[in-house]
């Protein structure tokens, strides 16, 4: 057997295991899917820690859907760090000020030190981190706290969402989003939630003095924390209830889409190699699952690349003489697996869809997403990721 | 928190995953059969054509009459010969299908197409050149380019209408007219080239074969 043969069948049963865990998962966590504890104590104060910076276009309808939360008034702390803004944020911000709200000013240091900045001047026993581009549903904090009635709990995800809309490039994210959602919910059964969103993430305070504040230098802070997090052994829930939606802004653009997300990708790659000690049977699903998960994918998207530019690029010669029937001869085993992974991505991807009961997409979206959203986009990213990162090295 | 691992998951996404990449292998192999079968049968298709083509040459012997409908036969016939053959080279080369079976009916159709076409030379004065090209797949880091130059020097010359007919034999596959053919050409290496009957062992460039052919 060759070294190519031995990589496709590699990839083939890599893809498949994958898949199939993912959709065992979900159907041995299915009931307890929506299932949500209860809270039995008092209200406790919640800090609630909006970094800001130029987002005079959505604060307002950020604070707007604070200052209506389902939550005793008088236990809501909310903190507005206007991180540098040229713009107006921070004078809409103090608009609210007569509402409790504080707003603090500071030079522009990026998100991480924006939050640090306001976790520091926190005053509850949770704290809620805030994206001011978001925008929360007013029962997200009664269905976020009980979580907490574990006290191993350190963390809990809001369901993070899309507003539907009518353009495409919105609603291929917003199915993402969904994607992502369902994933992470999965995830939280084998104690392994990835990251913890920047829109309404709920921490218990005390979790920042014995881990630390958020990576000021990280690219993707919300993930680095919860690394953190799990790096210290505790837990991280995730809800998907449609109480705990929170809504964000997604970027409208192609341009901007495609910044974001390999600025994601870059930052992850990062993350998952500064924990690689983390893969460890001491540290269970996450050290000996999550994080080789994580290195395989990578790995196995270059061999597929790989594979691929193989077979297309180094047809032998003859082949332009028998185009058709080469084509035709090429369906073999690879091709039958690469089917059935396919159709098992779509049952994977119309599961964590449909799983959303009060999300409506269609049917033509989904496949829409698959096929022209979700491989390119996975491409593009990891590609441009690897060579900012490589041409990060050879910078320094 | 005491963290775990959710051995019992694994071994069942192991259990199943095992199962469907086992039965997308059996797919695979039927696919595998089923192209040999193709295969056989163009073989069988190909045989009739050139047993007929043998039996109008037995027909009409010396006469001159007929030589536009063999050549236009015999194009036809040699153009599903040469499809034929890029297919089983296809199958072997990257789908690594062994057929030698296959293979060796094959030689055996070539070396009869090659002999008409001989006769067509002499009884017809047909000006097409005929190639014999004897190659390895054992024993020959030559043979790859060889293979390609010679394709390359017929479509260069297909170009100025000079028509090539190229006819490969693999000679160490144990068909018994490949090695008929080794022996009558004393071919004692791969690749060798015999062109318009004179041989030439080793590699030769594309020019050297476009000079050779223009001869």
């Amino acid at each position: 057997m060759e070294l190519i043969d031995i990589l496709n069948y590699s990839v083939a049963f890599f893809t498949i295991y994958t898949t199939v865990f993912f959709l065992l998962l979900f159907f041995k966590y299915k009931k307890d899917y929506y299932v949500t504890p209860k809270w039995s104590g008092a209200r406790p104060l919640v800090s609630i820690v909006i970094p800001a910076y130029n987002e005079e276009k959505y604060i307002k309808k950020c604070l707007d859907s604070i200052l209506a939360l389902d939550y005793p008034r008088e236990k809501l702390d909310v903190i507005v760090v206007d991180d540098g803004s040229t713009d107006r944020t921070a004078v809409v911000a103090k608009e609210y000020e007569k509402y409790g709200v504080r707003v603090f000013s500071k030079r522009n240091a990026g998100k991480g030190a924006a939050l640090n900045y306001g976790i520091e001047r926190a005053r509850g026993e949770f704290i809620a981190t805030m994206d001011a581009d978001s925008y929360v549903t007013p029962k997200v904090i009664k269905a976020l706290l009980p979580y907490f009635e574990d006290h191993e709990v350190m963390a809990v995800t809001p369901a993070v969402k899309i507003a539907p809309s009518n353009s495409a490039i919105r609603e291929f994210q917003r199915i993402e989003y969904l994607m992502i959602l369902f994933s992470r919910k999965l995830l939280s059964y084998l104690d392994s939630v990835p990251v913890t969103p920047g829109p309404f993430s709920i921490f218990r305070a005390s979790v920042f003095k014995e881990v630390g504040g958020f990576d000021e230098h990280n690219l993707v802070e919300d993930q680095e924390i919860a690394m953190r997090i799990q790096q210290h052994n505790y837990k991280i829930r995730s809800s998907v209830s449609d109480d705990s939606t929170v809504y964000t802004e997604p970027p409208d653009n192609i341009g901007d889409l495609l910044r974001q997300r390999v600025r994601w990708q870059r930052g992850g790659i990062r993350n998952y190699w500064k924990y690689r000690f983390m893969i460890k049977p001491e540290f269970g699903n996450y050290g000996m699952f999550f994080i080789p998960l994580n290195f395989a994918t990578l790995s196995a998207f270059f061999i597929v690349l790989g594979l691929l530019l193989n077979a297309i690029f180094n047809n032998p010669f003859y082949t332009r003489y028998i185009l058709l029937e080469s084509m035709v001869l090429s369906f073999n085993m690879f091709t039958v697996i690469g089917v059935v992974v396919l159709l098992m991505s779509f049952v994977w991807l119309y599961a964590a869809v449909s799983s959303f009961k009060s999300e409506r997409i269609k049917l033509r979206y989904i496949l829409l997403f698959m096929i022209f959203y979700w491989y390119l986009m996975v491409c593009y990213n990891v590609l441009m990721a690897v060579a900012e990162i490589r041409r990060e090295k050879t910078s320094w | 928190m005491e963290r775990t691992i959710a051995w019992s998951l694994y071994t069942a996404a192991f259990v199943i995953a095992a199962i469907v990449f086992i039965a997308g292998v059996y797919v695979g192999t039927l696919l595998d059969k089923s192209d040999i079968q193709v295969l056989s049968r163009e073989v069988e298709s190909l045989s009739q054509d050139l047993t007929t083509m043998q039996l109008l040459f037995l027909i009409d012997d010396n006469s001159s009459a007929f030589c536009p409908l063999y050549e236009s036969e015999l194009s036809s016939i040699e153009e599903k010969r040469e499809k034929l053959g890029y297919e089983l080279t296809f199958l072997e080369e990257k789908r690594k299908i062994d057929a030698p079976e296959l293979k060796k009916q094959y030689f055996i159709l070539e070396a009869q197409s090659y002999f008409l076409s001989k006769k067509l030379k002499e009884s017809c004065n047909d000006k097409t050149a005929l190639v014999l090209y004897f190659y390895s797949n054992k024993n020959c880091t030559d043979c790859g380019r060889q293979g390609v130059d010679i394709l390359s020097a017929r479509d260069a010359l297909a170009a100025q209408n000079i028509k090539i007919r190229i006819y490969s034999f693999d000679g160490e596959i144990g068909s018994q007219v490949a090695e008929g053919f080794v022996r009558q050409f004393a071919v004692s290496q791969y690749p060798t080239t015999v062109i318009n009957g004179n041989v030439h062992s080793g590699y030769i460039s594309k020019d050297e074969l476009i000079a050779e052919l223009l001869k």
